[in-house]
C-alpha cells in the first residue's frame, strides 16, 4: 500500500538572478514494508526530495500525496499535523535534545498532547532497540549508536506510516552502522512502515528493497 | 529535578523551558540578575519614598492642632492688625489665640560670648512653651524666657539679666518650644518689648484637635479672604500635610522612573539572551518542528523560558527589596514591620509584576521568530 507519492514534482529555488531546479518532474512512491534507498552525488537533489517527502517543504509544481490524500496545498499548520502523525525522522547527527533523557527524547513528538500517554510506548520502543536500561540517560551519556537508536525510537513513537532517514549511518562506524540498518530492517517489518533512506553509504544499499538514483534532480 | 519531572510532564512547555535554562546556568543567572536589579530599583526606591514620607509625617505630629495666620499678599498692612486679632478671637471658641511679633538680636554675656537669636514677643507663653527650669507664666508681662539651647551656649541661668533694645530683662524660665508654628526658641519677651510695631507678625491658634484646627483655618479664611483677595494667609497642618504628600508623590514618581529605566534595561538584556539562545538552538527548534511540534507549542516553550527568568528574578528581587525596606524603615521610622504595610508592600507587587510582564514582552519577539522559522531552514542550523 502506497504511503507517500510524489507525482511529477519540480522544485525550484531562486538564488539571486538564477533559478536553480533542484528537482525536475520526479515521480516517486513508497509502500509499507519496503526500504527505499535514494542515492546520488551531492547536489543531485537528494535532500530536497527528502524534505518534500517529509512535508518539510512544498513543491513548486506537482503533487504530493500521503496515504492517497493530496497534501500539496496544505498550510504549515496542517503539514505539521501530518508530520506528527504520519512521518518519523532519523537524522545523520541524531538531533536529540541534549537536556532531555532518552525516554523524554522519545516522547518528544507527542509531549504536547495531554490526551496521549506515550510513556509505555516509549519504554517499549527503547527496550526493542536494546536501550531498556538506558531510559534516563541523557544523550551525552550514550554512544553514537545508542543515540541513533534513541532517534529511531523517537521516529516510531507516534506510529508513523513512513520513516525518513537522512544518512542514518553517516556518523557511525561500519559495525555500528550495520546494527542500525539491521534494526531498521527489523522495524520496517514489525511496524509495517515504509523507510526512505538517503545515503552515500553502499552498505545501506545492501539492505534496500529498492534503490533510486538521482542525478541533477532527475531520477535515472 | 527527577521528583518534579512527573508534574512538569503535564506542562511540557514549562519542562522544556526549565531544562533549557539549566543548560547555560551562567547566562540564566546573569539574565536573572538584571531583572533582580530592576525589581530592587522599583520596589526599593518605592519603599524608600514611603519610609521617608512616614518619617516626615511622624515628625509633623506636634503640628496637628495648630493654625498659623500671617499677613496675606493682598493685605494693605504689613502684618496682622490688632483689629484682625480681635476678629480672630471672636471667631474661635475653645482655642488659644497667640499673637506675636518677632525680631532678631545679638545676645552677649559678660564673658564676651555672643549669639544671634530670634526674639519673640507674646504674652500667652505657657501655650507655646514648656518650662525646663523656672516657670512659663500664662501671661508674660515682665522678665524673659530663653530657649534651652541658647541658655546652655551662653551659660545663662534663671535670674540672670539679658539686654534687648537698651532694656534689661530678668530670665524667669528656661524653656523648650512645643512643636508647631509659634515661637522661636531664642529669646521670649513680653509684648511690651516690641509694641512700637503697629502689627503682629503672626498669630498662632492652638486648637484642641486636628479637625478643630482645620475648621478654624477654614473659618478664618472665609472671614477675611475673598476668592481673588488674600488678606490673611492661613496655614494649618492639613495643608502642610498635603504639600508634603505632593512633594513625596513627585519624589516617588522620580524614583519609580529610575526603577523603570533599570527594568527596561533588564528586559533588553532578556531580549538579547532569548534571541541569542533561540539563534543558537535554531537546529534544535527545526527538529522540534520536523517531528510535528506545532508553532504555538514552540512559542509557548520560549515564552515560558522568558517568564521563568522574570519570575525567578522577581522573587529574588522582591525578597532582597523586602530586606532593604525593613532596614530602611528600621532606620527612618524605628519600626521595620511597617515595611509590610500596604503603602510600601505594594511596591514589591509592582516590582514583581513589572519583572514578569517585561520578561514576557521581551520573550515575544524571539519566541515568534523561532516558531515561524521554516523547518527546512531551521534544520540547516
Amino acid at each position: 500500500m502506497t504511503v507517500i507519492e510524489l507525482e511529477s514534482v519540480t522544485k525550484r529555488y531562486e538564488s539571486g538572478q538564477e533559478t536553480i531546479k533542484a528537482l525536475q518532474s520526479v515521480d516517486f512512491t513508497a509502500t509499507r514494508g519496503e526500504m527505499v534507498t535514494v542515492i546520488g552525488p551531492s547536489g543531485s537533489g537528494k535532500s530536497t526530495m527528502l524534505n518534500l517527502i517529509g512535508l518539510l517543504d512544498t513543491p513548486s509544481e506537482g503533487t504530493v500525496r500521503v496515504d492517497g490524500r493530496d497534501v500539496t496545498d496544505f498550510s504549515e499548520d496542517e503539514l505539521t499535523e501530518e508530520r506528527r502523525s504520519e512521518i518519523g525522522f532519523v537524522f545523520q547527527d541524531f538531533h536529540l535534545l541534549p537536556m532531555l533523557t532518552a525516554i523524554e527524547n522519545v516522547e518528544l513528538p507527542s509531549m504536547w498532547d495531554p490526551d496521549v500517554d506515550r510513556h509505555e510506548r516509549a519504554i517499549q520502543l527503547l527496550e526493542r532497540v536494546g536501550l531498556g536500561d538506558r531510559l534516563t540517560h541523557t544523550p551525552e551519556q550514550l554512544s553514537g549508536g545508542q543515540r541513533q537508536r534513541v532517534a529511531i525510537a523517537r521516529a516510531l513513537v507516534n506510529h508513523p506510516d513512513i520513516v525518513l532517514a537522512d544518512e542514518p549511518t553517516g556518523n557511525l562506524d561500519r559495525d555500528t552502522g550495520q546494527t542500525i540498518l539491521e534494526e531498521l530492517t527489523r522495524l520496517k517489518e514489525t511496524e509495517n512502515i515504509a523507510i526512505v533512506a538517503v545515503t552515500h553509504d553502499e552498505q545501506l544499499m545492501d539492505y534496500a528493497d529498492r534503490v533510486v538514483q538521482l542525478v541533477d534532480g532527475r531520477i535515472q | 529535578m527527577s521528583r518534579i519531572a512527573p508534574f512538569l510532564r503535564r506542562t511540557p512547555s514549562v519542562l522544556m523551558a526549565w531544562r533549557n535554562l539549566g543548560r547555560n546556568r551562567i547566562r540564566t543567572a546573569l539574565a536573572t540578575l538584571g531583572i533582580v536589579i530592576g525589581v530592587i530599583a522599583i520596589a526599593g526606591l518605592g519603599m524608600t519614598g514611603v519610609a521617608l514620607q512616614q518619617q516626615a509625617t511622624s515628625n509633623l505630629g506636634g503640628l496637628t492642632n495648630q493654625v498659623s495666620v500671617t499677613s496675606g499678599a493682598d493685605s494693605p498692612e504689613d502684618g496682622v492688625t490688632t483689629a484682625q486679632v480681635a476678629d480672630i478671637r471672636n471667631l474661635v471658641v475653645d482655642a488659644e489665640v497667640v499673637p506675636q511679633r518677632t525680631d532678631r538680636t545679638t545676645l552677649s554675656t559678660r564673658s564676651g560670648a555672643e549669639q544671634v537669636v530670634s526674639v519673640t514677643a507674646l504674652s500667652e507663653a505657657s501655650v507655646l512653651y514648656d518650662p525646663v527650669r523656672g516657670a512659663t507664666p500664662d501671661r508674660l508681662r515682665a522678665g524673659a524666657l530663653i530657649g534651652q539651647e541658647t541658655a546652655t551656649r551662653l551659660n545663662l541661668e534663671v535670674g540672670d539679666p539679658v539686654e534687648y533694645d537698651d532694656a534689661l530683662y530678668r530670665i524667669q524660665g528656661i524653656v523648650t518650644p512645643q512643636q508647631g508654628f509659634g515661637g522661636g526658641a531664642g529669646l521670649v519677651l513680653p509684648q511690651s518689648a516690641l509694641d512700637e510695631e503697629p502689627t503682629y507678625d503672626s498669630v498662632t491658634v492652638v486648637a484642641t484637635s486636628g479637625s478643630q484646627a482645620r475648621a478654624i483655618a477654614d473659618a478664618i479664611d472665609a472671614e477675611f479672604n475673598e476668592a481673588d483677595e488674600q488678606i490673611v494667609s492661613v496655614t494649618d497642618y492639613a495643608s502642610v500635610q498635603e504639600n508634603i504628600g505632593s512633594f513625596f508623590s513627585t519624589l516617588n514618581l522620580a524614583l519609580l522612573g529610575i526603577g523603570l529605566i533599570s527594568l527596561v534595561v533588564a528586559s533588553v538584556a532578556i531580549l538579547n539572551v532569548m534571541l541569542m539562545s533561540t539563534i543558537e538552538r535554531r537546529g534544535e527548534i527545526g527538529v522540534l518542528r520536523a517531528v510535528g511540534i506545532r508553532r504555538g507549542e514552540v512559542l509557548r516553550m520560549i515564552l515560558a523560558e522568558a517568564v521563568f527568568l522574570g519570575v525567578l528574578g522577581g522573587i529574588v528581587g522582591a525578597g532582597l527589596s523586602l530586606a532593604i525596606g525593613a532596614v530602611l524603615f528600621a532606620i527612618l521610622t524605628d519600626s521595620p514591620w511597617l515595611v509590610f504595610g500596604w503603602s510600601s508592600a505594594q511596591y514589591l507587587l509592582y516590582g514583581f509584576a513589572f519583572a514578569v510582564v517585561a520578561s514576557l514582552l521581551s520573550g515575544l519577539y524571539p519566541a515568534w521568530k523561532a516558531a515561524n522559522d521554516p523547518p527546512v531552514e531551521a534544520l540547516r542550523g
